[in-house]
């Protein structure tokens, strides 16, 4: 476990001195996500206009939800998607063989490899959203309040690590998983607001079979300090789940890969 | 030139047959609307059923033709461009008997009539089946709509070709293309009806090219703009066309005078 977090800290510093190389594309990628995140906080801002509450949440509330959302969102971009990107093209070449041979998880090497600027303006206006939906609020979060948020949004990420894991692994049996990616972009775009907003079957389907709720509305609930016991103890069992499964899906499939180059 | 174009739509048509898995990817892109239109019926849910004079029935059809007007005008010509420059490919069109612009301009029209075979059956069975959806269908209206689908990918496809024209000057094209959607995406209707923007910024948007790209034919067809305005708005309409048009062809032979391809 201590081998693993050294290495991904070795792979995130390998990446960024790489990525400091191109400057131009690291200041155009930081206005890129402000920009972004503009656009997410008018999309939510206009229902404003003509409503008091979204889904029972206020106007500061909903901001948290819109902050979680952009800096997962940034999360994605920076450490998932490019490996994702990465992956499909070492299957077709057949270059996967050289991760295989090496001596640690090979989910962990393909998955976590490789870290990129994309995402990091979407993650700092994520911050930024949040910082500044608190300081439109009187309430101040707990101590208590902020254990849960800790543990709810650490299981978000865990979550959203599976899923992609999920996609990645497609990736040997379809050499196209980018409509995938696609595909779940367009389901986590429901993020932005709190899951309340969406009714019956739309609101199962993001709770239970796409756990969005549990990426960005959730953590948000917890840092107000209103997210029950039974809600925090089951994103910790669909992060367990999701994760143990993404795991047994990505084994299932190495044992089944015969290469490109062999 | 125009006896070039049934040889190089149906070249286009070929080649767009094989991305049709992409063009299915790129049309789930626009599923935002979809997200949209879900967060408003519950807004409209909660307030007795009408927002600003937007019934649920209002919010579906808006959002069911601003989706249509979105996929039969996308534009991509912009990203070949920098693809283009970058990696050489360009210089070999230039040498072609035709300005490269034609090539672009097929393959769109190619693209247009894959994705109205996806397009036109969702509209039509939506417009059938879900109560409360309401569009104009007398002829008049659809002539005028069709007009503005024109007017919108004119403006459309010739500002998306002055950006890419950036790309002989900059590596970071990519940056200037995300930016101008970002703003479009907003500004043009296809997150939110533009009437339910604030009324200083409509007035604005009256005016700036944005309205012209989705919004305008999506009043159109359900009937919520006749007679004077239309044709006002056709005129704001084909003068950005027209300017985007025109600038582009300037930047286009500024451009080529300072090009030095790569690979030369």
């Amino acid at each position: 476990m201590v081998k693993y977090i050294k290495l991904l800290g070795v792979f995130i510093r390998a990446s960024l001195l790489t990525e400091l190389e191109y400057r131009a594309n690291f200041i155009a990628q930081i206005f890129l996500g402000l920009l972004w995140a503009v656009v997410v906080w008018v999309s939510v801002l206009i229902f404003f206009a003509h409503t008091t509450t979204l889904g029972g949440w206020e106007y500061a509330q909903v901001l948290i939800v819109v902050g979680m959302f952009s800096l997962i969102n940034g999360l994605i971009e920076c450490m998932l998607a490019p490996n994702v990107k990465r992956l499909i093209e070492m299957v077709r070449l057949g270059t996967l063989d050289f991760v295989l041979l090496k001596p640690v998880s090979s989910q962990f090497m393909t998955t976590l490899r490789y870290t990129r600027f994309n995402g990091i303006g979407d993650f700092s206006a994520g911050v930024l959203t949040i910082i500044y939906a608190f300081g439109q609020m009187t309430y101040r979060p707990s101590l208590e309040a902020i254990v849960q948020f800790a543990c709810v949004f650490l299981m978000a990420c865990l979550t959203v690590y599976s899923i992609w894991v999920f996609i990645a692994t497609a990736s040997f049996w379809l050499v196209k998983v980018n409509n995938l990616t696609e595909l779940f972009r367009s389901i986590y775009d429901t993020g932005r607001f709190p899951i309340t907003t969406f009714q019956g079957g739309v609101r199962f389907f993001l709770t239970y079979v796409m756990p969005i709720a549990f990426i960005t509305t959730f953590p948000a609930q917890a840092f107000l300090g209103k997210l029950d016991a039974a809600t925090t103890l089951t994103s910790v069992a669909i992060a367990a789940i999701t994760f143990i499964a993404s795991n047994r899906f990505w084994n299932f499939a190495i044992r089944n890969y015969s290469s490109a180059s062999s | 030139m125009l006896k070039k174009y049934p040889t190089l739509l149906r070249a286009s048509w070929a080649l767009m047959l094989e991305f049709r898995g992409e063009i299915v990817m790129w049309m789930m892109s626009s599923a935002i609307a979809f997200v949209m239109l879900l967060v408003w019926l519950s807004v409209a849910e909660a307030n007795n059923g009408v927002v600003n004079g937007f019934a649920s029935g209002d919010f579906i059809t808006y959002f069911l033709i601003s989706w249509a007007m979105r996929n039969l005008t996308a534009v991509w010509a912009s990203w070949e461009m920098d693809a283009g420059i970058r990696e050489g490919r360009l210089s070999p069109m230039l040498l072609r008997p035709m300005h490269p612009v034609h090539w672009d301009i097929s393959q769109n029209i190619a693209e247009k009539a894959l994705r109205a075979c996806l397009v036109v059956p969702v509209v039509a069975v939506v417009t059938l089946f879900v109560p409360g959806v309401r569009i104009d269908w007398s002829i008049s209206t659809v002539l005028a709509f069709g007009l503005s689908l024109v007017g919108a990918w004119f403006i459309l496809f010739w500002s998306d070709y002055l950006t890419g024209l950036f790309a002989f000057w900059t590596s970071q094209v990519e940056a200037i293309i995300l930016t101008w959607f970002g703003i479009r995406l907003i500004l043009s209707g296809m997150i939110a009806p533009l009437a339910m923007f604030p009324a200083s910024v409509q007035t604005a948007l009256y005016w700036l090219p944005f309205r012209y790209t989705n919004s305008f034919s999506v009043e159109i067809l359900t009937g919520r703009i006749s007679g004077g305005e239309l044709w006002a708005g056709f005129a704001i309409q084909a003068a950005w066309g027209l300017f985007f048009f025109v600038v582009s062809r300037i930047v286009w032979k500024i451009a080529l005078r300072n090009y030095s391809a790569v690979g030369a």
